[in-house]
């Protein structure tokens, strides 16, 4: 104990001041994510039982998915979650400069997926009619990809959460304030470049990659545009070193717990991936 | 609630982390790549059972390697992997009993065999 004492080493697997000899942070999470199973088990059920025994008013599936679109969001939530884990491993050797960068780009890898998936329901419902109300398959295909990407987007909140607190001064001086400010510009940011870019790709589909299609989005989109630039600008302020942080290796296990949380939403996405999309095309 | 971490060797603490990363980023080029195959296997000329059959193999193999290595089941206490499992054995049975209910020809609603009885006729 003298030894362990001395060098000060953390073990980021075993607690043994917890009966269990697991953290309890990481203990809640498993549980919940065991709940988590069922839910998911329960929706993707409903889906296969309705694509099996098929309704009437049945859409021609093949001729709606897009394989590249859906493929592209597939790598980029497993490339995520690689992310994720190394800035798990980057908090867990005391490394901040490596675990904010590690969960930036978990942000903006899961930001993509989430576009992604917006421009697919968006194309869903306007060009091809699939609401979720027009047949059975709209109702359990929205049901449970949009409970998925609503996963997503909490996961995406709370990696922003994180990398805000990272910035809390070890000295104890008042950052509530400017965490708000942070957050908000985050959000503000991240609602105009998501924006502009769907508008951009809607340009460059209506128009192809011409100066017209840059025309057409300069016009319609400059409002967001602006605000993305300028919210770009403001977060790279927001987010410069300037004092000591209270952020470190002891936060690992909170860093740990988002991760478990976000490598779930990856392996939902893995089991939707081949049940809903992959199947389909034989 | 209590403390979250606890004080050990370094030698101990360190014995896995330094390979971690090199284990990350093969992990991912492997997931990458099943997924990949994955998408060739649908457009290959092959038997359906087999396909299908191929393509679970391969999501539960990614599945296992996201939750053994990424989330640090291989490395953390066996409880959290029975603890984990038994969410997994009652979704995974919720789904296996559900299709097989809805799979039994009396659970087709009387409507629904009117429609399919209709359907069959038109073709």
């Amino acid at each position: 104990m003298s030894t362990h004492a001395a060098t000060g080493a953390i073990d980021h697997h075993h607690d043994h001041t917890t009966t269990t000899g697991i953290p309890n942070k990481k203990l809640f999470m498993w549980a919940f994510l065991a709940s988590d199973c069922m839910f998911f088990g329960a929706l993707i059920s409903t889906h296969l039982i309705y694509r099996l025994h098929p309704t009437p008013n049945q859409p021609d599936i093949v001729g709606l998915f897009s394989l590249e679109l859906t493929s592209f969001s597939t790598f980029i939530l497993l490339m995520s979650s690689l992310l994720m884990a190394l800035a798990v491993n980057a908090c867990q050797k005391g490394s901040l400069h490596a675990t904010r960068k590690m969960l930036l780009g978990t942000i903006v890898f899961g930001l993509i997926f989430l576009t992604c998936q917006v421009y697919e329901f968006n194309h869903f419902v306007h060009e091809k009619g699939l609401t979720l109300s027009s047949s059975m398959f709209g109702s359990t295909f929205y049901t449970l990809t949009g409970t998925h990407g609503c996963h997503v987007a909490i996961g995406v909140l709370w990696l922003t959460l994180m990398y805000i607190r990272s910035f809390k001064p070890a000295d104890g001086s008042p950052w509530i304030l400017k965490s708000v400010v942070h957050l908000a510009v985050f959000a503000v940011t991240t609602v105009a470049f998501i924006k502009s870019l769907l508008s951009g790709v809607h340009a460059i589909h209506e128009f192809g990659a011409t100066s017209e299609a840059l025309s057409t989005l300069v016009h319609h989109e400059l409002p967001a545009l602006i605000v993305a630039a300028v919210g770009i600008a403001a977060l790279f302020f927001l987010g410069r070193d300037t004092k000591a942080v209270e952020f470190g290796e002891a936060n690992a296990i909170d860093v740990e717990s988002m991760g478990l949380y976000w490598h779930f939403v990856d392996i939902v996405w893995i089991v939707i991936f081949t049940a809903v999309y992959l199947l389909e095309y034989l | 609630m209590s403390a979250t971490t606890h004080p050990v060797a370094a030698a101990d603490a360190g014995h896995h982390e330094a390979s971690k990363f090199h284990i990350f980023v093969q992990l991912a080029m492997i997931l990458a790549v099943i997924t990949g195959v994955e998408i060739v296997l649908i457009y290959l000329p092959l038997v359906k059972w087999l396909v299908v059959t191929t393509l679970v193999v391969l999501s539960l193999v990614k599945f296992m390697l996201v939750i053994f290595i990424f989330m640090h089941l291989k490395w953390d206490k066996l409880f959290c992997t029975i603890l984990f499992f038994i969410g997994l054995v009652l979704a995974g049975g919720t789904v296996g009993a559900l299709m097989a209910i809805f799979s039994a020809h009396d659970s087709v609603p009387l409507k629904a065999q009117e429609i399919y009885a209709e359907r069959a006729a038109a073709q």
